[in-house]
Order: structure tokens, then sequence, then C-alpha cells
């Protein structure tokens, strides 16, 4: 019996030794909050990097140069290109006939999808500045990625809650919000609280170009963009504040026009289709896959295959067949096609139009015509046509030329290489060109820049300029660079019919407030008209 | 040693032979036993009812068989005796509940036991199909014919979003036991705990429901050795419509010269067969089972299927003057497993049916040696032969499952007895993916495949482990008085189990004339940034802690009274909040008794209500998690970035139940009613939350409530001395009441051209399970579907955007639940033959019949793929946009289980099985069981949805062999 005893015992000691468990969960393949890399905490980088990596990955995570989010929110939307319904495929719910036609909703996903994004990047960047570590410079980075990606927001929902690390969530007026960024990009220039182009020098940001981050003339670019739009966010114009900005850059910047000395390899070639041109100059350099030395680019976003990925633009617009054309690892989607009366703007000889869009036969890489075995055409070679027989429900296949803009190399991987510029300095000679013309009130101002854009393409300059023919070159410059949008709002154009898209409302200037952040935010009003 | 021990004994004590039959008043008793009373010696009755035994004048037989008194016989000099037993009062017998066990009449909640009589028959692989329609309330779907495919198993319909909707396994005692490492011949019976009054001294896990599984057991002094076998062989029971080459070119399909019948291409008659071999008995006070089980299972997809192999052995014994009894049991499991492609079964259904196979065949220049000699029509979307894929990669799995169980049962005194369990499981699971060089499809669009120019091939490789350990310790105290009996049960349970995985996947390999998933230094991807990819994660230990306590009181053997009470806490849940308390009672009272009805065994009603609990099935939920990237942003640095905020506050999702029931017992027919209701609060959901307070926006929060109410109707009669029959009947319906938002849509039809088109909707207030979309008025104009103005406003909004706005013009299409579910049961005697004869049917559902919305319309720019062509097609429709036209009502009654057996001799039984013999069914899809959940993602909130990854459903026939040496 003794032994039993002892077994039973030692049957009461397992269990008492059991029940002294802590339930403490310990994560041994997650990082959480109390992680660390040699000293650099959470939230912010390491491993050789520094605090601000995170940061500039948060823009590219933002729907930069991909499907469904901020691109195509800002680009679907305009007149500049469409999703078209190509019978069974790309309905997608209706979503993207919505956005073309004015009709979205506060449940559209890439609406609901873009809001969370952006404030997702955001929340990257306040870990950065909330974790300490930054020194000035780097802070003053920070704060501008910020106000960046606050400025998006505003841009496209108006109303929304200013995110700057304090955990306050009610939601400031789009004045309000304007106020706030302008602030920040000011503090960042060293400005105090106006705008007084003299105090730059005391900005604790730099002068130098360095790749992919942040200096003055980043900041300024941006500023300029906020000023140029000040009309519509706050009501009243800041026309004269966004030329100094601009001209300020022009002038004292590092930067120059990617015009015919600057030419790269063309890494898309065939070396059997002799039209293949062997470089890519000018204005088509920008955009190369190869663009990341280029002199116009002021502040850009790093896309790389390998490290970092996102940009797709060669799956969100060419035929399943163009695999062919580039040697593509995987099948494109057949998605995004250019407007035809957009792409008839420009003039036959612009360079611009060449670079900007993939148009007519398609061939392989070894020169033969590429065919689909589904054409709506008796003949199934490919041809990228200029003119799309419909919107939906069943736009042809091989209808309306391609974004081919951000060129595309061959062999490309499912991530491409090009970097996406968000300042460069044709956009910023506009902006000053734009800004001093509307604040003189005299479009004849415009005209000296206008027609230096102009030369770059290879067009004749212009002798007289309007609104609409300024907006026009504008269009044609600025394609695929998540700009039209906000320009046609600025130029009153928004609201005008296109192709398959009639008149809409005044309040369709802003996008619905997401359904699901309207759950998740009590204090959130949704915009009028919706 | 116990067989040889027992083969000693009947040598050396032979004195003179006796032999019979043993019968009940219908006809013999195949498998009841003979023992010489007080002796090793003992015999089993053969397929007729026959024995023959050895004893001594003087010796006394005892004659049993399960549900039967046992009847003892003196030997005297008669060499012959036959016996008809009695069946013994099935309100005594015992079952198996929670920590104990009760005798039938005492069970006051919501309890059903299914013995190994019962089961379903044929070859079955999986052992939850055995009672799949045998129990009300508890659901047991298997969609379609992958062999691989394990059931999906709901009781009581659904009451968690996020945590665990399966119930709860235990295993001879074994909490949390792998119903995968139990052969179905091996089990004995299973007993269902249907209620959160039964289910609540199992707290957390038991929210879902417990299935408790007995498994056989050795008896002393019957040796028997038995081989059972089986032979069957299945094929496509039913195939959803497509055009033949002939009607595809005539509606303007492209035609590519051949004519190719690609489902019957990629699919087979299969062919499975199953042993078993058992050997068990006992000696002294041991006994033992021994068995092992080898099932090779084909597909009706070529290059399907399984091999098992499975062993268990069951070990009894005592020790010290019988006190302490000593229980072993261990299985193993070793399967390995061709997993296929369903992708082939798909593409066979869409393929342009006048394409060729072979590349030779190709009515233009085609480069076959590219694509492995297969013909491929390259440059469209979403295109791929199908017979390339399923011949040409390679998708094999190797599980291995080990566990043992050891439990002591000591009597301290005569009234308190003492338990002890400790057990583990172990599982490793292998997956072994390559698609060819030479492979135009594969399933990742980070892999190139044939026509990539430079990234051909790739491959993956998986692993996973996981380990779960039980160890507890309870006690009973008894006593017992003239007018009332009390069981007091009182215990400690620990659980902790761990996971880990790793994963890799890599390309671009040299050629073909290997399988390079068994030579990856060969990928070129190695030499590449970015293109390998690779992830691995080890779950911490998650444990749970936990007291319980339970009281069982019988008063005046009429009233019963049990409650039981748990407090629980695990790791997996908020610092604040880690502990739960699960309480339960439940009351009866046998009415026949009170009143001394006659012809009435029992009539007894009895009430039940219990609180249990659910863990959600992840780890770190209630903490920050971060990811880690490399490079970007102009570094080559890396940085973090916020995938999950925190919620110190995270709690248990609790579910409480009130459960009332009666049950009656007469002498030819007996009857289960019960009704209930539930409600599951605080569920577990990961919600977007505001970002700019939590920096995030998204995480786990206890928001939401559902409520479910239903009943459950079990009848059975004897309509004669040769034919029982039963019926079960159920139903359930799920209401959400409380939810992060109003309503919600899932449940994305997806590519192509249907993304952002949610088919289901949740609605606060509203059953769970509404299929949602706009309703087709029947006409048609320029080839697009007129949709009904159903609020009658003048204005027809019917944009998925606008699903959820009040003016929208769609209404519920139909529910992916049904409302009702029946299984009817017949067993049937005509002379030697058994005819057992199972129906089952669901009601009230529909099935999104996804074939159907997007291939059905005449779309003109996709005439490279075949259209499907059921009767609901409509060849002026011609562009894909879902509604009401693509939602069926799949209602279905089928004969799901016919057997016949026969014995041939003494000692072989034969017996031939169909299974899924037939349907009625106006679902034009391949299979109408339920969806119950999204078949893509899991999502409980999306059923109804039949998925293009679905497989065919099959028809078996088996030919069944049971011999006893």
């Amino acid at each position: 019996m003794k032994t039993i005893n002892k077994i039973i015992l030692g049957i009461g000691l397992l269990g008492i030794t059991y029940s002294c468990t802590d339930l403490e969960e310990d994560l041994v393949g997650d990082l959480t909050s109390d992680f660390s890399v040699e000293g650099i905490s959470t939230g912010g980088s390491g491993g050789g990097g520094d605090a601000l990596t995170g940061v500039f990955n948060a823009v590219r995570n933002a729907g930069t140069a991909n499907h469904g989010g901020y691109f195509s929110v800002q680009s679907v939307s305009s007149d500049e290109m469409a999703v078209t319904q190509k019978g069974g495929d790309w309905y997608d719910g209706g979503v993207w006939l919505d956005m073309h036609r004015h009709t979205f909703t506060p449940a559209n996903g890439p609406v609901t999808g873009t809001w969370s994004q952006q404030y997702g990047s955001i929340g990257q960047v306040n870990n950065a500045i909330s974790n300490g570590g930054l020194d000035a410079n780097q802070m003053a980075q920070a704060k501008v990625v910020r106000a960046y990606l606050h400025w998006r927001l505003m841009d496209l929902y108006g109303n929304i809650v200013i995110a700057d690390g304090s955990g306050s969530s009610s939601q400031s007026s789009r004045s309000a919000v304007f106020s706030w960024i302008e602030g920040e990009l000011l503090s960042a220039l060293g400005m105090g609280s106006s705008f007084d182009i003299s105090k730059v020098s005391g900005s604790a940001l730099g002068t130098n170009d360095v790749k992919y981050r942040i200096n003055q003339y980043s900041a300024l670019g941006i500023l300029a963009k906020l000023y140029l739009n000040a009309e519509v966010y706050s009501g009243s114009d800041r026309y004269a504040d966004a030329a100094t900005a601009a001209g300020y850059i022009i002038d004292n910047g590092p930067y120059t026009l990617s015009d015919s000395s600057v030419s790269v390899p063309n890494l898309g070639k065939r070396p059997s289709v002799a039209s293949d041109p062997s470089t890519l100059t000018g204005y088509a350099a920008i955009f190369a896959s190869n663009n990341e030395n280029n002199p116009e680019i002021i502040w850009s976003v790093e896309y790389d295959e390998a490290t970092a990925g996102g940009m797709n633009f060669h799956h969100m617009t060419l035929h399943y067949a163009s695999q062919y054309t580039w040697n593509f690892e995987a099948q494109p989607w057949n998605g995004y096609v250019a407007l035809e009366e957009f792409v008839n703007s420009y003039d036959a000889g612009d360079a611009r139009k060449k670079a900007n869009f993939i148009s007519g036969p398609q061939l392989d890489y070894g020169g033969n015509a590429l065919v689909d075995l589904a054409s709506d055409s008796p003949t199934p070679e490919i041809v990228y046509s200029l003119g799309i027989n419909e919107l939906e429900p069943n736009g042809a296949r091989t209808g309306g030329y391609r974004l081919g803009k951000f060129s595309f190399k061959q062999f490309a991987r499912p991530d491409l290489d090009n970097d996406y510029p968000i300042v460069r300095l044709g956009d910023i000679h506009l902006i000053h060109a734009e800004a001093s013309a509307r604040a003189a009130g005299n479009w004849a101002l415009a005209l000296p820049e206008v027609n230096a854009i102009r030369a770059r393409a290879g067009v004749s300059a212009l002798s007289s300029i309007t609104a609409d023919q300024f907006l026009a070159e504008r269009g044609r410059e600025m394609f695929q660079e998540a700009s039209r949008r906000t320009d046609l709002i600025r130029f009153g154009k928004w609201g005008s019919s296109w192709w398959e898209k009639t008149n809409s409302d005044s309040y369709r200037t802003v996008f619905p407030i997401p359904t699901e952040q309207l759950t998740a935010n009590p204090n959130l009003q949704q915009n009028s008209g919706y | 040693m116990g067989v040889a021990l027992a083969f000693l004994f009947s040598g050396v004590l032979s004195a003179q032979q006796i032999s019979g039959n043993i019968s009940d008043e219908t006809g013999p008793l195949p498998g009841a036993t003979v023992i010489v009373s007080g002796t090793n010696t003992g015999t089993v009755a053969d397929f007729d009812g026959n024995y023959s035994i050895s004893a001594n004048a003087g010796d006394v037989l005892v004659f049993s068989f399960v549900g039967f008194t046992a009847q003892e016989v003196s030997v005297g000099n008669q060499d012959t005796i036959n016996i008809v037993l009695v069946p013994s009062n099935e309100l005594e017998e015992v079952l198996v509940t929670g920590y104990g066990s009760q005798q039938q009449k005492e069970i006051t909640s919501a309890v059903v036991s299914v013995g190994s009589e019962s089961f379903n028959k044929g070859a079955i692989n999986d052992a939850s199909e055995l009672l799949q329609g045998k129990v009300a309330g508890l659901t047991i779907y298997n969609r379609g014919g992958n062999p691989n495919a394990s059931s999906t198993i709901r009781l009581r319909g659904l009451s968690t979003i996020g945590a665990n909707s399966s119930p709860l396994v235990v295993i001879d005692g074994v909490v949390g036991a792998s119903l995968d490492n139990v052969d179905p011949s091996d089990i004995e019976s299973f007993n269902v705990l249907k209620d959160a009054s039964a289910a609540a001294i199992y707290g957390s896990r038991g929210s879902s429901g417990v299935l408790l599984v007995t498994t056989k057991k050795g008896q002393a002094g019957v040796s028997e050795l038995t081989y059972s076998g089986q032979f069957s062989t299945s094929g496509v029971a039913n195939q959803i419509d497509v055009m033949s080459p002939g009607e595809f070119v005539a509606a303007g399909g492209r035609d590519l010269g051949s004519q190719t019948d690609w489902l019957d291409s990629v699919t087979r008659q299969a062919f499975t067969q199953i042993h078993n071999v058992s050997a068990s008995g006992g000696a002294g006070n041991s006994t033992y089972r021994v068995s092992a089980n080898l099932r090779e299972a084909e597909g009706i997809l070529d290059n399907s299927g399984f091999d098992q192999f499975n062993a268990r052995l069951n070990f009894t014994t005592t020790a010290l003057n019988d006190k302490l009894k000593i229980q072993l049991n261990t299985s193993f499991t070793q399967r390995d497993q061709e997993n296929g492609w369903n992708e082939s079964l798909r593409y066979a259904t869409l393929y342009n049916p006048t394409a060729p196979i072979y590349a030779v065949d190709s009515p233009y220049a085609f480069n076959g040696a590219q694509f492995g000699g297969y013909f491929e029509t390259l440059g469209l979307f979403d295109s791929y032969n199908p017979v390339s894929i399923i011949n040409q990669n390679i998708n094999n799995g190797e599980r291995r499952t080990v566990n043992y169980g050891l439990n002591l049962t000591y009597e301290v005194t005569d009234n308190i007895t003492a338990y002890f369990t400790t057990a583990n499981q172990s599982n490793d699971y292998a997956n072994r993916i390559y698609f060819r060089t030479t492979s135009l499809w594969n399933n990742n669009d980070n892999y190139g495949g044939a026509d990539s120019p430079v990234r051909k091939g790739a491959a993956e490789i998986y692993e996973q482990n996981s380990d779960f350990q039980l160890n507890e310790l309870y006690a009973t105290w008894k006593k017992s008085t003239e007018n009332m009996n009390l069981t007091v049960t009182a215990g400690y349970s620990y659980q902790k189990e761990n996971f880990n995985q790793v994963f890799f996947s890599l390309g671009d390999f040299p050629g073909d004339e290997i399988d390079y998933i068994d030579a990856i230094e060969y990928s070129q991807d190695l030499l590449n940034a970015g293109q390998v990819s690779a992830n691995s994660d080890k779950n911490p230990d998650t444990e749970i802690d936990a007291f319980f306590a339970r009281l069982n009181m019988t008063i005046n053997n009429n009233i019963f009274i049990n409650a039981s009470l748990r407090r629980e806490g695990s790791t997996k849940l908020g610092a604040d909040n880690r502990y739960g308390t699960f309480p339960s009672i439940s009351i009866g009272a046998d009415l026949a008794q009170m009143l001394d009805l006659s012809g009435v065994q029992q009539l007894k009603p009895r009430i039940s209500y219990g609180v249990t609990g659910n863990l959600p099935q992840g780890v770190g939920l209630a903490q920050e998690i971060r990811g880690w990237s490399w490079g970007g942003g102009g570094s080559s640095g890396g940085s973090t970035n916020l995938l999950r905020a925190a919620n110190p506050d995270l709690k248990w999702e609790e579910k409480s139940e009130l459960n009332f029931g009666i049950d009656l017992t007469m002498d030819k027919f007996s009857a289960s009613l019960d009704v209930y209701q539930q409600e599951t609060k605080d569920l577990i959901l990961n919600r977007v939350v505001d970002a700019a307070i939590y920096g995030f926006d998204r995480r786990f929060e206890n928001a939401g409530t559902i409520s479910s109410d239903g009943f459950e109707l079990a009848l059975n009669y004897d309509v004669s001395d040769n034919w029982n029959t039963g019926i079960v009947l159920s139903s359930n319906k799920a209401t959400l009441d409380e939810y992060v938002q109003d309503a919600d849509t899932f449940g994305n039809l997806g590519s192509p051209g249907q993304n952002s088109t949610n088919v289901t909707r949740v609605k606060v207030g509203e059953q769970i399970g509404q299929l949602w979309g706009p309703v087709w008025d029947g006409t048609v104009t320029n080839g697009s579907q007129n949709f009904r103005d159903l609020n009658g406003d003048g204005q027809l909004v019917v944009g998925q955007n606008n699903a959820l706005d009040d003016n929208v013009d769609f209404a519920v299409l139909g529910n992916g639940i049904p409302d009702f579910e029946i299984g009817w049961s017949n067993q049937i005697t005509i002379g030697e033959y058994t005819i057992n004869a199972f129906f089952r049917g669901a009601f009230g559902h529909s099935l999104v019949n996804t074939f159907r919305a997007f291939y059905e319309p005449r779309v003109g720019s996709q005439k490279s793929y075949n259209y499907i062509n059921t009767e609901l097609a409509n060849n002026d429709i011609k562009n894909a946009n879902f509604s009401s036209l693509y939602v069926e009502e799949a209602d279905f009654f089928k004969l799901d289980n016919l057997t016949i057996s026969r014995p041939v001799t003494g000692n072989i039984m034969l017996s031939l099985n169909v299974r899924n013999a037939f349907v009625i069914t106006d679902y034009t899809g391949s299979d109408p069981e339920p969806a119950l959940f999204d078949l893509l993602d899991g999502n409980l909130l999306a059923p109804g949805i039949d998925r293009r990854n679905s497989w065919y459903s099959s028809r078996s026939f088996t030919l069944g062999l049971n011999v006893k040496f």
C-alpha cells in the first residue's frame, strides 16, 4: 500500500506541477512589440538599413503602381484610361465600370482598399517617428512622407482623420487637413508657420539628390502640388506660392530635363525586330526599367523585381499573348486600356505618344505575329486598336492602346524594375507655368515652359495657349502618373462627359468614405451626396 | 502471450465437445460469445450463430452478446445447447460520457450512441462517414469523390465564425485525438454529446459538440482472429453538362479539328481495396486486441488516391488485487497520398472540345516538345490542357500519426476511484509538389510555366508537424442510499499543443530527365535574388489548464440530476482575460416509472442548460504582430511593418444552450425529441478598426453574437420481426444577432471577370447563409440579362457596389444551409440475407453553380473555351453577370448506402454494397450536397457556393468479405 500511496502522491504532484503554468503566450515565430534588431526597436529598420527604410517602403506599399489601389482609383476614374469588361472577363462586380462612370459607392472595393492602404502606410511612418532614433533630417523626411500620404487621402476623400500618432480619431474638414499638411511641410522646410522661401536654407532637409529620399526639392515639389490645388481644398487659391515653390526647384535644384542627351539601353528590345530601338532617349528614358539615374527625377519610389516588388503595369494592361513579346515569366491579365479620345490628343509625331502607348500589330520575340485563338475578329492576329467597341459587356479583347509608359524589359518578372517618379522636373515646370499663369490671370505666361516640354517631345511650339490647351498638354505629359483626376477637378472638367461616361455631379469630386471605416470609427461623417 | 495461454488451457481441460446455435427471436446472433464460467475458455458464434466449445460436466456456460441479457447453462451430458437470448433492458446500458459513464436511463442531456451494427457500410475510409446521416443534428458532408478530402462535421449548426466549428473528438478518453488515426474498422461505437450541458465538462473545446469514440477491445477467454476485405470500384456519378464538339462549333467556337472527351480523358474507373486483420482475446486479468489495416484507394481522377497502413493495440490488465486497472492504447498510421490536381477536373469541364490531347494532332505548327508532347492553346487566359496537368505534375503527400494513451484506474476505497490519463499524439505531414518544365500550367503566378523563356519548372516543399500532450487526473466518489445514488467527480486537465511548419518553393530547372523535386540543388532560382520563396512558422506551446467537477444524482431511480463546472485558462487569449468558467445543469424524470405506465419502459422529459467556450484557431491573436522586409526605400537594409494591433482584452467565445428533450421507449417503438436554443456571444473576429488609433486597421476583437434554434427527432420501429426502420430528422436555423456592422457580403466569385462579386450576405437579425444578388426577369436585351426592379422605385440598382444599399434591387436568392435533414435506415432480414438500405436527404438549401455563372453565358470572346450547357442555359445571354439564374435549389434525396449480405459458410460472410446508388435532385451541378462554408477559403459566413475546385461525385460498388478463423 505504501507504493500505491507514492503513486497517488506522484500523480498528484504531477497535476500540481502542470497547474503552475502561467499560461503566458511566448511567440517564437512572430515579431512582436518588444522586438529589436541591434538597438533599432520596433517600427524602425535594421540589418544595415537606416530607420527610414520602412518609411519609404510604406509609400511603395500604398498602391502607388499596382492594380486595385491608389493608382487605379486615381486613373480609371479619369479620361485617361479604363478597364473595359471583356465578355466573361473584368466585370468584377462592376467596380471598374462604376469607377469609370463615377457611380462608385461607399462599398466600392478599390475605394475601400485605397483608404486602408494609405492609413496603413501612415501607421508605418508614425511608428518610425514615435520609436525615436531619427535625427532631425530623418524626422523631417518622415514627416514629409506622412504629409504626402495625408495629401493623397485629403485629395481623394476630403474630410479625413489626421493620423499624427496622437491616437485621436476625430474627423477634420478638408481645409483643416490642408492647413495641417501645409504646416508639416513648412516645418520640415524650416519655414515655421507661413510660406517663406527665403527660410528654406534653415531646413533640416538636405539639398543633395539622394535616391528615393526626400530633400528640400522633393518637399517643395509636394508643397507646390498642394498649393496648386489649394482652391479646391480650402476655397482660397495659393497660385503665387505654388509658382514660387516650383520656381525655386527649377532655379536651385541639381535637376535637368531628360532631353535628347539622356539615353539608356532599351532593355525591352527584341534582337530580331529591327523596329525596336536599341536605346530609349529623352522622355522615354524617364520611365524605363533602368531609370534610376535619370536627371529629371526629384523623388521617386523604388521598385525592384527582387527586393522592392509591387509594380505590375505589364500584367495590368497587356493581352495574355503579349507575354511572348517580352518573354514575361507569367501571363498578363488584359485589363487596362487607354481611351481613344485621350490618345487622339497627341500629335502624330509626339515622342510621348510612342512612349506612352503600345499599339497596332503585336509580334512575339522572334518577330512573328501574336495570335488570340479566342479573338473577336475573324483573323486571330493581335492588333491593339485605337478605338474600343464598348466599355461593357463585350469590350474587344484587343480594343484600345495599352499602357506602355513604364516600359517593359525582356524577361521581366511579375514585379517590374522601373522606379515610379512622384516629383519630377517636367511636372514641376508645368506646375510653375500653370501657377504663374493663374496667379497673373494670363495663360500666355505658361507658353515658354509648355513649349520647352513640347520641344522635348518633338512637337512644334504653340504660339498661344488656353486653359483647355494647357490641360491637354499636361495630360499628354503626365499620362499614367496618377495626376489626371486631380487635374480634371482643378480645371472643372471632372464632371464632364467622355467616352461611355455622362456628366457626374459635383459631389463626386471626392470619393465616399468607405462603409467599413464608418463602422470602425463613429466619429466619421460620410461626405455629402453619398 | 495471451493467445498462447488461451490455447494451452483449452487444450488441457478439454473433456467434452458442446456445440449449438445462439439466436434471438429474429435469427442467429453471429459474434455472441460463450465462456466457461470461471475460466479463460471461450468462443464466438460464427456467421450462422453456431458455436462449438469443449467443457467438463458441471461447468457453467455463459452465453452473452451486447444488448442481450446473458444466460447461464450448466453442462450435463448434452452435446448440443441451443440458446435464444433475450434483449437486455437498453435503459441499463452503460454509455461513455465525459470523464465517466452513465446508464442510458440516467442521461439528462442530448446524448446519442451509435454502435458498429448501425454504421454505414461499404468502402469507407474516413471514420466520420460511418456516422453520416445516423445522428439527428450531426451533419457530415464530403462533397465530391476526392479520397483525400476529409469530411466537414458540424453539430447543431453554426455556433462560431472564427473558432473551431468541428466537434471535439475524444478517442478512448483521449481528448483532442484525431479521427485520421483510427481505422474505421476498429471503431466499436460513437457517443455524440450534442448539447452544451453534456459538453460543458470539456469546456473550451466542447462548444461545437463532442464525439466520443470507443475502439474495439478484447474479451477475456475469447480468442478471435478475423479478416475482413473490401474490394471496390468507383466512377464519376454525375458531371456537369457541356457542349459536344459539334454543338461547340455550331455555337461559334473555334474548331481545332479534333474531338476530345476531356472528362473521360482525365478520369477512370477507380479500384480500392481494404484489408483488416485483427486478433483479440485475453487470459487471466489481461485482455488485448491488435489490428492491422491496409487501404489502397484510387480516386476517380487519374493519378490520385492513397495507400494507408494503420495498426492499433489495446491492452488492459490489472494489478494490486485488481484494484489498479492499467489500460494502454496505441496506434500508428502511415499514409502516402497522391493528391492529384482538382484543376484537371475544372479544365476538363471547360477546355475546347475540339482541341487535341497531343501536340502531334495540332491543326497548326506547334512545338510539342516544349510542352511534353501535349497540345496547348497558347495566349488564352486560364486555358490549360487538363491531361497535361494531371499527367505531368506531382502533388504527393505523406502523413504519419502516432499516438499512445495510458489510463490508470485505481480503487482507493470502495467508493472512491482515481483516474489518471496521459496521452500523446504526434502528426507529421509532408507535401511535395513539382511542376515539370514542360507543364504550361502551375498554381502560382510567380512560377514560370513551360512557355516561360527563362524559368521553367517549379518545386514546392512543405512539412508540418504537430504534437499534442494530455495529462488528466480525476477521482469519483460514489454514495448510495436506499433512494438515492450520488456520484461526485472532480479533476484537473492539462493540454499542450504545438505546431510548426516549413515551406519553400523554387524553380527554373534544367530539363525533364528527372523530377527535380528530388534534386532542388539544380534550381537556377538559387542564383537569382528574390526568386526562392520560403517561410517557416513555429507556434508557441498553446496550453490549456482546467479544473472540473461534476455531480450525478439519481433519486428514487426515476429523477436524475446532473451538474458540472469547469474553470479553464488558455494561452491564446488576452493577458487580462485568460480564464473562463463554464457551468451546466440538467434534470430529467422518468414518468414511466413514476406513473407506472404499462407497455412503456421509459418516458423521460429532461431539461438542460450549459455554457461552453470556444477558442480561436490561431495563436498570437491578442498580441501586436509585425512583419519584416528587406530592401526597398533606397536601402539595402530592412524594416518592420505592423500586421496586427494588440488586444489584451481578447476573451473566450461563450456559448450557452438550453435543451429540452423527451425520450420514449416502448416494446417495438422508441422516439427521442430534442428542442434547443443556443447563443454564442463574444465571437472572435478580425475586424476593421480605426487605423488612426491603433496604427493598423485590423485587430482581433470579441464582437458579435450568433444564436440558433432547432429540433431533432429520432424514431425507431420494429415493423415486423424482420424489418427494423429508423428515421432521424433535424433542423437548425442560425441567426446573426450582433456583428461589427449591420450587414456584410462574402464569397467573391473571382476571376475571370467576377471579382468584387460577393454572392453571400449576412445581416444582423437575419438567418446566416443568405445568397444575395439581383433577380433575372427572364428576358435578355443585347446579350445581357434584365433584372427586376424589386422595390418598384423605378430605378434599377443592381451594381455589386450597391449590394448593401437600402435601395438595392437585390434579393435573398436562397440559403446555403439546409432547413431540414433526414436519414432513413432500414434493416430487412430475408432468410439468410440481410439488407441494409439507407436513404439520406437535405432540403431547403441552394447552391451557386459557379461553373454555370462563369461559363454558361455565350460570351463571344470566349470561343475557345467550352460552354456549360445545362437545361437552364439561355443562348441569348452573352456576358457573365451573377444573378438568380445561377442559384439553384439543391434539395436532394438519395439512396446513399445499400448493402446485401449473407453468410456463405459459418466462417465466411459476403456482402455487396452500393454507395450513392441514386440521387433525386433538380440541381444541375455535379453534387447537390450542401457546401457549409466557402470551399475556397473556409469562410463560415459564405456557405452555398459550389466552387470550381469541387470534385465530381462518385458512385462505388463494393464486395465485402468477412472471415473468422
